[in-house]
């Protein structure tokens, strides 16, 4: 990027206090999107702090890149442009908690896990858990479009997400939505929002709906000798009037890494992980049934994790980027979306495409119809990514398919010859898409070229 | 309730060929006795449009929109006409398209409790194709058994186990959308998060404005096994109120929390038999889904909250028989209502659920003001109230004052952090107040929203945005929402 007009520099710290305009090169380093560096970095203490910082990016004809703490920047492409990263972080208070109505306002930059400590005083939640949960905020969180296990019971953020503010690409501060769990006022904006990258806009507030801490909770573990087996629990247990949080299914590679060599997850073995809450009752009423269907889909073994052993693999199997991370120098995980009936084709052809280009691979099946396929090459070498990269483009491939497909988390360097939106050939919504953000982003300043389509 | 007929425009005569060509003669009426019964809906007002067409196909969609286009000829979709905000209706006349002749099961996936429908396929029979695999499509507006689920995602339409099970938008994956230029777009899909701006999420309540939806794919639910229905009976409304209080902040999670007060379950008695007390200041009718274990602990709690909050007699429904007999008296209670009065009119607003005491007492008092019977009859669960107003529509005065109890309400719903609509949708009826609740720059972008899908105007139009534009005098300023911090 160009070097900063000292003048543009000046209106900036005008703007928002000299203190939080960041340009020194360690500052900076932690804005990185795909190893492109900002020239500065702001932190707007207030939503008309940020309103002020997009109109003045607007007017010296910048592009902006928001964030809250950073961990999923390198989603999406590589942004066209990026001048100056807008950190949120500041944005950290609660603007309305009312525990009596399950109801909450919270800026976007209030880091998730600081937020559900308070909620737990109340004996509340968000079902928020999701990778890189200790650091990640709010906005971040929405704007990424993450979800985690829960949503298995508690849907997604888009579920229990009731209302937003935020800051066009124009500069302006709207919202839709409302702080009342049932609301069909005007258009849903703050669902639109979810996922776009902060492409469209920039999250300041966000309302939710809380729930209840489940009294009590076991995480059970089944152990498979074959996929089949595990895929057949699946089934029986979506087919049962049981209610798990959370339904996860891991591959061998991935299951060994979770715990250290236990007996009830005997290496080799896949891994089937039921996290249930609620009252007793209902957890042992879980208990009972989980040991019937395991025994009828011929489980190695089952056992029942109760409090820390119960949070540590859980924590461990929720940060699954980072086992990656542990376990290759230069790991991509591809997300596959398909139909739950569809998970076990779709695993066995992961499987086979990674090994037809040599590339090590661990998978991970969420039981609503989300596949993670992480591909873990041994080595960072030109010859490893082009192998890597030509597996990636096959899963993509294969998405499309059976649903659709992107790269979550690649080397930034995958990303010159591999689209991370996947196969979008066959889709005629892109040209809508365009036509919404000329609305929210005419100029194109905010997260320029990250978005589907080169949005 | 701005009331208001649109001047007939007479189509020109080649848009009505054009559309008997396309459709065939029988698909087209135009005789104004032929239209004249779509000039209802379910909401009090009225607007007559000048062609009522039924296509069969998406093509057919895109064939009558295009020829609506190029003659600058508003279009309005249409399912039931079960609406009560008046979304259904041709305010600036034009074509209303009537989708009941496009009503098939498309597809059923047990396996991934999916099913794919076109618009016009009513509520109730989705769920009648699929329970025998013990599922269900989850909203349940209490007209369920006539509105379409075309009408419930141009709604967003809700229902008493909403309160458990969230609105329609929770329950669609994809839509298949007939656009103002004739084009057919797909958005979202059978699978979850398809990559780019969640499009679906927008079109659902966007009440027709946006475009034409010819293809809905749903999900569906498993059925409980094991559901219990409580009558809690007052003698007290405030007591019936701080039990939804009480229940809420003890954040107890019933599928279904309703309150029928005293004056209502009477009506509802006279009519339907239910096995209302008629002696009753209010009840709830408190449903609890879910694990044989999780409910028996939740009536527990249910049960003692009740108790101590001097409810006189609780009572459990002993069989699925008088289950439904309690769900007729809830669901007929408009029905009921309106024996009563030539006009009534249902109110939809939203309080977060620890304003319900305060709320109905103001209701109480704005009825006096004015000078009618308010009776309630609501979701108390998710603090979504209707209110209804008896009045005699053919007495301007009277209609006049029902407008303003009706607007006070709003007001007051807006005034403790709650919204216009819960579930009715804004329509023409709350258009006006959308700048109570919404700023200029928020509306602005709406209305830029809008533009891009419906440029023209010729969508549904006078709905959701007001019409007020540019008139500086009418402007009303958002309400400032209240802040609260717990202790």
């Amino acid at each position: 990027m160009s070097a900063p007009g000292t003048a543009a520099l000046a209106r900036l710290a005008d703007l928002v206090g000299a203190d939080h305009v960041l340009t020194d090169p360690l500052s900076l380093s932690r804005y990185a999107v795909d190893g492109r560096l900002p020239w500065a970095a702001v932190r707007p203490g207030t939503a008309e702090e940020v309103a002020e910082i997009v109109r003045w990016a607007r007017a010296e004809t910048l592009a902006l890149v928001p964030t809250g703490s950073g961990t999923k920047l390198d989603l999406g492409m590589p942004p066209l442009r990026y001048d100056v990263a807008v950190d949120c972080s500041r944005l950290d208070r609660i603007i309305a908690y009312d525990p009596a109505d399950l109801t909450l306002s919270v800026e976007a930059g209030m880091r998730v896990a600081a937020l559900e400590a308070v909620l737990a005083r109340h004996g509340q939640m968000l079902p928020l858990e999701m990778p890189f949960y200790d650091a990640m905020t709010i906005g971040g969180l929405l704007a990424s479009g993450s979800s985690g296990p829960q949503r298995q019971l508690y849907g997604a953020p888009r579920d229990f997400l009731l209302g937003a503010e935020f800051v066009t690409g124009e500069g302006r501060r709207a919202k839709s939505g409302g702080r009342v769990v049932k609301n069909v006022t005007g258009y849903d904006f703050h669902r639109l929002l979810i996922g776009s990258l902060g492409s469209l806009a920039i999250f300041t507030v966000a309302n939710f709906r809380t729930f209840p801490r489940p009294p009590a909770q076991a995480l059970f573990v089944a152990s498979f000798a074959e996929l089949d087996g595990a895929l057949a629990l699946r089934r029986a247990l979506v087919q049962s009037p049981l209610t798990p949080t959370a339904l996860e299914l891991v591959s061998p590679a991935l299951a060994q890494r979770l715990t250290p060599q236990a007996a009830w997850l005997p290496s080799g073995h896949w891994a089937v992980l039921v996290l249930v809450g609620g009252e007793r009752a209902v957890v042992e009423r879980h208990a009972h049934d989980l040991a019937r269907m395991a025994r009828s889909a011929n489980a190695a073994a089952l056992t029942r994790l109760d409090a820390e052993p119960m949070n540590r693999l859980w924590s461990r199997l929720r940060e699954f980027p980072s086992l990656a991370c542990e376990i290759s120098p230069a790991p991509a995980i591809v997300r596959l979306n398909t139909l739950p009936s569809e998970l076990g084709a779709l695993a066995v052809r992961a499987e086979t495409t990674a090994g037809r280009h040599r590339v090590p691979v661990a998978l991970l099946l969420r039981g609503v119809g989300i596949l993670y396929v992480l591909l873990l090459p041994d080595a960072s070498s030109a010859e490893t990514l082009a192998r890597l990269a030509a597996a990636v483009g096959e899963l993509l491939q294969a998405g499309a398919e059976y649903g659709s497909a992107l790269v979550e988390f690649c080397p930034p360097e995958l990303k010159q010859v591999v689209n991370v939106w996947g196969v979008v050939a066959r889709r005629n919504d892109l040209g809508l898409m365009r036509q919404l953000k000329q609305v929210f982003d005419p100029d194109n300043v905010l997260s320029p070229g990250r978005h589907i389509g080169g949005i | 309730m701005y009331s208001r007929k649109a001047a007939p425009r007479r189509l020109e005569r080649r848009t009505l060929r054009d559309l008997q060509r396309l459709l065939g003669p029988e698909n087209v009426l135009h005789e104004p006795e032929d239209v004249l019964l779509y000039e209802y809906d379910g909401s009090v007002e009225v607007a007559r449009p000048d062609c009522v067409v039924f296509p069969q196909t998406t093509e057919q969609v895109a064939g009558l929109v295009q020829i609506a286009n190029r003659d600058r000829v508003p279009v309005v979709g249409r399912g039931a006409g079960t609406g009560l905000s008046g979304g259904a209706l041709a305010r600036e006349g034009g074509i209303v398209v009537v989708f009941s002749r496009m009503n098939r099961i498309l597809e059923i996936d047990l396996e991934n409790q999916r099913a794919v429908v076109q618009p016009g396929v009513v509520n109730l029979d989705l769920t009648k194709a699929v329970e025998h695999a013990g599922l269900y499509f989850a909203p349940d507006p209490s007209s369920q058994k006539a509105c379409t689920i075309g009408g419930n995602v141009a709604e967003n339409a809700g229902g008493p186990h909403t309160l458990a099970y969230g609105v329609t938008t929770n329950h669609v994956l994809g839509l298949e959308l007939v656009l103002m230029d004739g084009s057919v777009v797909r958005v979202g899909g059978r699978t979850p998060d398809t990559p780019g701006y969640d499009l679906t999420g927008l079109l659902v309540g966007s009440e027709g404005t946006l475009a034409l939806v010819t293809e809905i794919t749903v999900r569906l639910l498993r059925a409980p096994e094991a559901v219990k229905t409580l009558l809690a009976v007052f003698d007290r409304v405030d007591d019936a109120t701080a039990t939804v209080v009480e229940i809420t902040a003890r954040a107890i999670t019933p599928a279904a929390c309703e309150m029928l007060d005293g004056w209502t379950l009477r009506a509802v008695e006279d009519f339907i038999h239910a096995g209302f007390p008629l002696d009753a200041a209010a009840v709830l009718l408190i449903e609890l889904e879910g694990l044989t274990e999780a409910v028996e602990v939740q009536a527990a709690q249910v049960f003692d909250v009740c108790t101590r909050c001097r409810a006189r007699e609780v009572r459990l429904a002993r069989d699925e028989t008088e289950r439904q007999r309690l769900w007729a008296g809830r669901k007929n209670a408009f029905g009921a209502v309106g024996r009563l009065s030539p006009s009534y009119y249902t109110q939809d607003g939203v309080i977060p659920r620890t304003k319900l005491p305060e709320t109905l007492h103001r209701i109480e008092q704005i009825g006096a003001t004015y000078g009618f019977q308010i009776g309630n009859v609501f979701h108390a669960g998710d603090g979504n109230l209707h209110p209804i107003i008896l009045f005699d529509s053919r007495d301007p005065d009277q209609f006049a004052r029902a407008v303003a109890a009706s607007t006070a309400i709003m007001e007051h719903c807006l005034s403790v952090g709650g919204a216009l609509t819960g579930e009715h949708g804004v329509g023409m009826e709350k258009s006006e107040l959308m700048p109570r609740m919404f700023t200029d720059d928020d509306l602005e972008l709406m209305r830029r929203v809008r533009d891009v899908f419906n440029p023209l105007g010729l969508l549904n139009p006078g709905k959701i945005l007001p019409l007020g534009k540019g008139c500086g005098e009418i402007r009303v300023q958002p309400l400032p929402l209240r802040s609260s911090l717990p202790a």
